[in-house]
């Protein structure tokens, strides 16, 4: 086992290494598709293995814990320096008061002995699973992906070692966050994924992407800064690092749960929570892939697991219920503000934020029904916003736009890439889909609190809205004998396997949840039979559903398929029909063309006026959240 | 036994589509007429549809002029089959009184084939019903002959 | 086996019933206008004859999408009667409502678009009111399975009378009655055409039509579970309800959605969270 979990953390740090100092194109491209394909094999081989800590003695004759502790104030020292450079005082402000409190941490508070640095369990797996392959998907996708991405910039030189550096060491960061057992070690990983960001953001060096790669590191050292915090009340009452432990104990004090306050807090800014939104708004300025590797398995996910992971120290606490609260708020807020929006991106973005504040309000119900709820949001979500992404930039290419608007009756040109975009789409809000039903149990399990229940109903139906009509507006008449839509193998590779698997999956449920999640719980929530998930409050017939929806939609598919035999007519408009389809003779009996556009409810969503207040009320709840802990 | 029903369905559920044409409004006043409590022509399943998509037969007053032949073939070639075209009084049988103005092309059966002609200036609801029913025994028929 | 027949006569007796009731409501609706009102029957006539006509459509999603409307409502129907999970059942049914949304926005047509965009709003005003009466259902009855409903002793309504009426708000949305019909016009030569439907014709306007007579079951059948003691006093608990819409459905006129946007967000929500206050507190 040891040496596969070396694999996951280290083959990426190697191979960005590899990127890094070979310029060559071919051999990047060689290292990003074995280091996908290794790393696939490695958490899928991780899966068949047992689970026991593990213990890193020593790098090289050093301590690894000792090597650790001087990686994190290199780390520190590196982002200070940045800090410097852009002239943020947040920035620097926070870091060193990071660095103050973790020397003295580290110094004078720690004095424990030997914990495993290393522990495997079905949440983490789950992750390592979710950050392999579709982050390496996503790195796949990047390679004819930024190709064009420079060619539209005109660089002199390529800037592409460098990003694929940050991209893979993400990932590797990234396993290393879930796979840790030593809080330190955690925390290590947790300021690399906040590096990582903060250059990945600021990529392309423009003024808004600089600007708003200054606004995630700040936002993120300020997580940081609540880490260690949290680490450090949750050491002084628990004298140990060691996570499992400290989870094995449950919550013990006030100021024990107050520190796993400030651990959730440091989650809620990486997941950007509401007030935190903004950051991860920003990092929409990064080429495509940065936000699907940022919004899907990445950096965000890393906050959620923080959350999560700590749920246990937290359980039948105030805390825990302010947590449930927050996140459901910011469900709920997020789905509000992104009814207004018509940027693909900006709305990819405030449903990321908003299915986040999902999975948090399920780590704060804190019953098992809510956790499997929030694994299965991971897992799920992370696939299906991927895919939608991956498929944004792909439309962007091709139009030159991310604005839905633009995007209307894609269909009639590109219609593999419209048909792969509105799949996707049904999979992030439809049943039998996965992410709804991890939405379900959220549902069934928010049941138990009102103000949670209330919001999640609430935001449950804006979802829906924002959804159904951009999956709406992509659909279109196409012409017989249209040319066909090229796309390029390692664009197809990508999406064809996220969609594939997002429907595949979903239909797997039931099997994921027994084999990978029933054992966490010693009442697990469901009963599995025959394909379908039952509990007393109620069941999902996955199968059973699956089997009719889906060979009901197979019917429907074949039905439309022979469109082309039945009359096509235009369009009814009033009998005054000219030429193009949905244009009609107008005033001065000329031609207008069709024009349409969704509603934004202006007046009731606007982002400028809302924004503020939802800030307002998210940072009134996290701090009653935190004094809830007290 | 399923066929049997659409058969006798088709002469229980006529929509019908009203298109004026450029009548002078009297054709029109008496088909609205027919939709009143004291014609009451829902009795026969009839409805007034707004759409030619949904419409069985189309009910046209007025003359045809220039501008809106265009209009009225557009109409009716939107109208999925079996269908029937009724054209009402005077104006749209002809042209009516206006059959020498400059514009006007004349009767209706001048752009679209007509099924039934209801005369009268303007014509009775009476005869907008009688018409109706006349042109369904046509449209009847005429999917017979199509089978 | 006995959920599977029940599954069964559900699928083949929705459509029978919302059929007639269809045709009742046309004439309930002419004798309130002293008008004698079209036969029983004529939902079914309607339909058949719609089936019977050439197939006419702008593109392939409209058929895609009327058959996957109609499938999703039969697939929440067969739910219901299989005693399900109300909120699956729920979100299968939106399963329906969504793609009736997709196939009217799919065409280049200013009716359908401008209906497809209501009918959100719709869905919008709907959703949550639905979601918290179910929630109600599971205070009471301890589980979100409709099989745990026939099991209390005092009916759902002696606890919820407030959620019933917010309900009530909510299906006068779902059925698009008056005065919340503006995505889909009841008559079709306003200034919307048909809305939603308008691009939908011949046998596919059949397919929605069938469909449309499933939700009504369901809905009908929502409505049945807040007096399930008592087969008497559900039928008329089933009867004054219709009733009542049929009566608001004819004597409002079609409003905005704004104004069902506030009114069914502070209205019905409003008197939702005070029901569930008291089930929370009892
Ligand atoms: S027939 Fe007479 S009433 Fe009818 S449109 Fe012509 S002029 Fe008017």
């Amino acid at each position: 086992m040891s040496n596969l979990l070396f694999l996951l953390i280290l083959l990426p740090a190697v191979a960005a290494a590899v990127c890094y100092f070979v310029r060559s194109s071919a051999v990047r491209t060689l290292t990003v598709l074995a280091t996908g394909a290794i790393l696939t094999a490695a958490s899928l081989a991780l899966l068949g293995q047992e689970t026991q800590p593990l213990t890193v003695g020593s790098v090289l004759g050093i301590p690894s814990d000792f090597l650790i502790a001087v990686l994190d104030f290199a780390l520190l020292g590196v982002i200070f320096m940045y800090g410097v450079k852009h002239k943020s005082l947040l920035i620097q402000g926070f870091t060193l008061a990071q660095a103050a409190l973790l020397a003295w941490f580290e110094l004078i508070m720690v004095k424990s002995a030997e914990v495993p640095a290393f522990a495997v369990d079905q949440i983490s797996l789950i992750m390592v699973l979710v950050v392999s392959i579709i982050g390496s998907l996503i790195c796949i996708f990047a390679i004819p992906y930024m190709k064009e991405h420079e060619e539209h910039l005109h660089l002199k030189k390529s800037r592409q070692p460098q990003f694929f550096f940050f991209m893979l060491l993400f990932l590797g960061a990234m396993n290393g966050l879930v796979l840790s057992n030593n809080i330190l070690w955690l925390y290590f990983f947790f300021e690399v994924t906040t590096l990582c960001s903060f250059m990945l953001i600021g990529h392309d060096r423009t003024e808004i992407a600089i600007k708003n790669s200054v606004r995630a590191l700040w936002m993120n050292s300020l997580g940081g800064l609540s880490f260690v915090i949290g680490m450090m009340l949750v050491y002084s009452k628990v004298g140990t690092l060691d996570i499992s432990a400290i989870l094995a104990g449950g919550p013990q004090g006030a100021l024990m749960v107050t520190g796993v306050g400030f651990l959730c807090l440091a989650g809620f800014t990486k997941a950007a929570q509401v007030p935190f939104q903004s950051w991860l708004l920003g990092a929409m300025v990064a080429p495509t892939p940065v936000s699907a590797l940022l919004h899907s398995s990445t950096m965000v996910k890393a906050g959620v697991y923080v959350v999560l992971r700590f749920a246990p120290a937290y359980s039948g606490t105030l805390l825990s219920d302010g947590v449930a609260v927050c996140g459901a708020f910011t469900f709920l807020a997020c789905a509000a503000l992104c009814i207004g929006q018509s940027n693909g991106k900006k709305i990819l973005a405030y449903s990321t934020v908003s299915n986040l504040g999902l999975i948090i309000c399920c780590a704060g119900l804190n019953t098992p029904l809510a956790i499997t709820a929030a694994v299965l949001l991971i897992l799920f979500h992370a696939i299906s916003k991927s895919l939608l992404f991956l498929c944004v930039g792909t439309i962007e290419q091709a139009i030159g736009s991310r604005d839905i608007e633009d995007m209307r009756g894609l269909y009639a040109k590109f219609p593999r890439t419209a048909t792969i975009t509105i799949i996707g789409i049904l999979t992030m809000l439809l049943p039998p889909f996965g992410v709804l039903m991890g939405k379900w149990m959220a549902l069934e399990a928010g049941a138990a609190n009102i103000y949670v229940i209330i919001m999640l109903a609430m935001g449950s139906a804006l979802t829906m809205v924002y959804w159904a009509r951009w999956g709406g507006l992509l659909m279109a008449s196409r012409e017989a004998g249209a040319a066909r839509e090229k796309q390029a193998a390692l664009i197809s590779l990508p999406l064809m396997t996220l969609c594939l698997g997002a429907v595949v999956l979903s239909l797997a449920s039931p099997w994921i949840y027994n084999s990978m999640l029933a054992p966490m719980f010693n009442a697990p929530p469901f009963a599995l039979s025959f394909g379908s998930l039952n509990a007393a409050t109620g069941s999902f017939a996955v199968v059973p559903l699956f089997l009719a929806l889906g060979l009901g939609a197979l019917y429907a598919v074949k039905a439309a398929s022979g469109f082309r035999k039945v009359k096509i007519v235009a369009p009814y408009l009033s009998g005054s029909n000219a030429g193009e389809e949905g244009t009609y003779i107008g005033p001065m009996n000329g031609p207008v063309p069709f024009s349409a556009g969704n509603m934004y409810l202006g007046e009731l969503f606007a982002e400028g006026k809302l924004t503020p207040v939802f800030n307002a009320l998210a940072v009134a709840l996290i701090v009653l959240m935190l004094g809830g802990a007290l | 036994m399923f066929g049997s029903f659409i058969k006798k369905s088709r002469a229980k559920s006529p929509w019908i589509m009203h298109f004026d044409c450029g009548s002078c409004n009297g054709c029109d006043i008496e088909v609205l007429a027919c939709l009143t409590p004291l014609y009451d022509v829902e009795r026969f399943g009839i409805i007034n549809v707004g759409n030619p998509k949904h419409a069985d037969v189309l009910l046209v007053t007025g003359t045809v002029n220039h501008r809106n032949k265009k209009v009225l073939k557009n109409i009716y070639d939107q109208m999925p089959e079996p269908k029937a075209v009724i054209a009402i009084g005077a104006c749209g049988n002809t042209g009516g009184v206006f059959r020498d103005a400059y514009n006007v092309v004349g009767g209706i059966d001048k752009v679209i084939p007509v099924d039934v002609y209801v005369p009268g200036c303007p014509a009775k609801p009476e005869a907008i019903i009688d018409g109706v029913v006349v042109g369904l025994g046509k449209f009847a028929q005429k999917v017979e002959e199509a089978e | 086996m006995d959920t599977l027949i029940l599954v069964i006569i559900g699928l083949v007796a929705g459509p029978v019933i919302g059929g007639l009731v269809a045709g009742l409501d046309r004439r309930v609706t002419a004798w309130f206008q002293s008008r004698q009102g079209p036969p029983i029957m004529q939902s079914f006539y309607d339909v058949a004859k719609l089936l019977g006509k050439e197939k006419m459509v702008v593109n392939q999603w409209q058929i895609l999408c009327a058959w996957v409307y109609l499938i999703a409502a039969a697939v929440s129907v067969g739910l219901f009667f299989a005693q399900g999970d109300l909120l699956v059942i729920f979100f299968v049914q939106a399963v329906g409502a969504v793609f009736l949304v997709m196939g009217a926005m799919s065409a280049k047509s200013p009716f359908s678009q401008v209906g497809a965009q209501r009918e959100l709003m719709q869905i919008l005003a709907y959703e949550p009111v639905l979601i918290l009466v179910f929630v109600g259902i599971y205070l009471v009855t301890g589980s979100f399975s409709i099989s745990a409903v026939w099991e209390l002793e005092q009916p759902l309504l002696a606890k919820m009378p407030l959620l019933y009426l917010a309900l009530g708000y909510a299906l006068t949305i779902k059925l698009r009655k008056s005065p919340f019909d503006f995505s889909t016009s009841h008559h079709g030569h306003q200034e919307l055409v048909k809305g939603v439907l308008t691009e939908y014709s011949g046998p596919y306007l059949a397919l929605v039509e069938i469909a449309h007579w499933y939700e009504t079951v369901l809905i009908l059948g929502l409505c049945a579970l807040f007096w399930s003691t008592n087969v008497f006093w559900m039928a008329a608990l089933l009867l004054g309800t219709y009733a009542l819409e049929i009566l608001v459905d004819n004597t409002m006129a079609r409003m905005t959605w704004r104004w069902m946007l506030k009114r069914v967000w502070l209205l019905g929500m409003g008197m939702s969270v005070v029901n569930l206050i008291w089930l929370y507190a009892g």
